[in-house]
C-alpha cells in the first residue's frame, strides 16, 4: 500500500534527495515535502490546522535539526499534542541512544528509523507496519 | 488514488512526445491509467523504466557525495583535534624551555659561587703563604742584624743586604697586594657583563 503524503523534517538537504528517491523507488508515497527546520515545519502544521486543510499522513522528523529553535522531539510533542492528532509521526535520526527513544515515544513518535547508508529495507518494513500504527494498535518499534 | 485516465486526444498529444524524444518523469507516471492504450502505455512504462534508472543513479551519486560529506567532516574533526594538541605540546614545550633556561642559569650561578670560593680561598692561601714568608724572612734577617748589632760583630755586609732585603719585601708586597687587586677587579668585571648577558 501507499501512504497518501509524508512530510520530512531534517536539516540536511542531501538526505532529502536520498529518502525522495528511496520513497520513489520503493512507492511508498507519491507526495513528498520536505522541511529543512522544526519551526518551519510547526508553522506548515499550524497553518493546516488553523485552515482546516488535509494533514500529511505521516511525518518523518531528524532528531538533531540544526538551525532551529527546538529539536526533533519537542516537534513531535508539539505536533502530537498542541496541534492536532491522528497524524503518524516518527523520528529518523542516525543515533540509537535509548533514552532518547524514550524521551521520543514520550512525546508521541510511533517509530524510530535508523537513518544509515540502506535506508530501503528499513522503510519497507516500516511501510508493512504502516496501518497499524495508523490506527494506533501498533506498539513503538526502532528500525534498526 | 484513483489514475487518471486521457482521453483520446490528450493521449495521442502525450504520444507526441514520444515522437520528440520527450520523457515524462516522476510520480505523474504512476497516476496514469493506460488500461485501454496499449501504444500510451509501452511509452509510459519505457517512462518509468528510465525514471527509475535515473533515480536509481542519483540515489547512488547522493550517496557518495553524503559519505563524501561524513568524510570531510570527519577529517575537519580529526584536523581540528590534531592542531590542539599540537598547540598543548607546543606550549607544554615552551614551558620545559623555560624551566630548562631557569635550572641552567641557576647552575650557572651556584658555579660561579663555587668558582669565586675557590679562588678567594686560593687568594687567601696564597696571601697567607706570602705574608709568613715576607715576615719571616724580615724577622730572620732583622734577628741576623740586631744580633751582629749586640755582638759588636761586623755587620757592614749584613747591614746592606738588610736594607736591600727590605726593599724587596716591600716592592713584594706592594706586587703582591697588585696582583691579589687585579684579580679582584678581573672577577668583578666577569660578574658584570655576565649579568648585562
Amino acid at each position: 500500500m501507499m501512504i497518501d503524503s509524508i512530510l520530512l523534517v531534517d536539516d540536511e538537504d542531501l538526505f532529502h534527495l536520498v529518502f525522495e528517491d528511496a520513497c520513489s523507488l520503493l512507492d511508498i508515497t507519491l507526495s513528498l515535502k520536505a522541511m529543512s527546520s522544526a519551526d518551519e515545519a510547526e508553522k506548515y502544521f499550524k497553518n493546516i490546522v488553523d485552515n482546516n486543510l488535509i494533514k500529511p499522513d505521516c511525518i518523518f522528523v531528524d532528531l538533531n535539526i540544526i538551525g532551529s529553535s527546538f529539536d526533533g522531539i519537542e516537534l513531535c510533542r508539539r505536533i502530537n499534542f498542541v496541534h492536532g492528532d491522528g497524524v503518524v509521526i516518527g523520528i529518523i535520526s542516525s543515533s540509537n541512544d535509548e533514552t532518547e527513544q524514550a524521551k521520543a515515544m514520550k512525546a508521541g513518535a510511533q517509530f524510530w528509523i535508523i537513518k544509515s547508508d540502506e535506508i530501503e529495507p528499513r522503510l519497507e518494513d516500516f511501510r508493512k507496519d504502516f496501518d497499524g500504527y495508523k490506527d494506533r494498535t501498533a506498539p513503538f518499534k526502532v528500525y534498526k | 488514488m484513483k489514475k487518471i485516465k486521457f482521453s483520446k486526444t490528450s493521449a495521442e498529444q502525450i504520444l507526441e512526445l514520444k515522437k520528440h524524444n520527450i520523457r515524462i518523469e516522476g510520480n505523474f507516471l504512476k497516476v496514469i491509467d493506460t488500461s485501454d492504450n496499449e501504444e500510451l502505455s509501452n511509452y509510459v512504462n519505457e517512462c518509468i523504466e528510465i525514471d527509475t534508472e535515473t533515480r536509481k543513479k542519483r540515489l547512488d551519486i547522493t550517496r557518495k557525495v553524503q559519505d563524501q560529506n561524513k568524510e570531510l567532516i570527519d577529517w575537519k574533526n580529526k584536523n581540528e583535534k590534531a592542531q590542539k594538541d599540537l598547540q598543548l605540546a607546543l606550549e607544554e614545550a615552551n614551558k620545559a624551555k623555560a624551566a630548562a633556561e631557569k635550572a641552567k642559569n641557576n647552575a650557572e650561578e651556584d658555579l660561579d659561587l663555587l668558582v669565586k670560593k675557590n679562588q678567594n680561598e686560593l687568594v687567601n692561601k696564597i696571601v697567607s703563604t706570602s705574608l709568613i714568608v715576607i715576615l719571616g724572612v724580615g724577622a730572620i734577617t732583622s734577628g741576623l742584624y740586631f744580633y751582629t748589632i749586640v755582638t759588636g760583630n761586623e755587620n757592614q755586609i749584613i747591614e746592606s743586604s738588610w736594607a736591600n732585603m727590605f726593599s724587596i719585601l716591600l716592592t713584594n708586597s706592594f706586587s703582591i697586594i697588585g696582583t691579589i687587586m687585579g684579580v679582584k677587579h678581573m672577577q668583578s668585571t666577569n660578574d658584570t657583563t655576565k649579568k648585562k648577558r
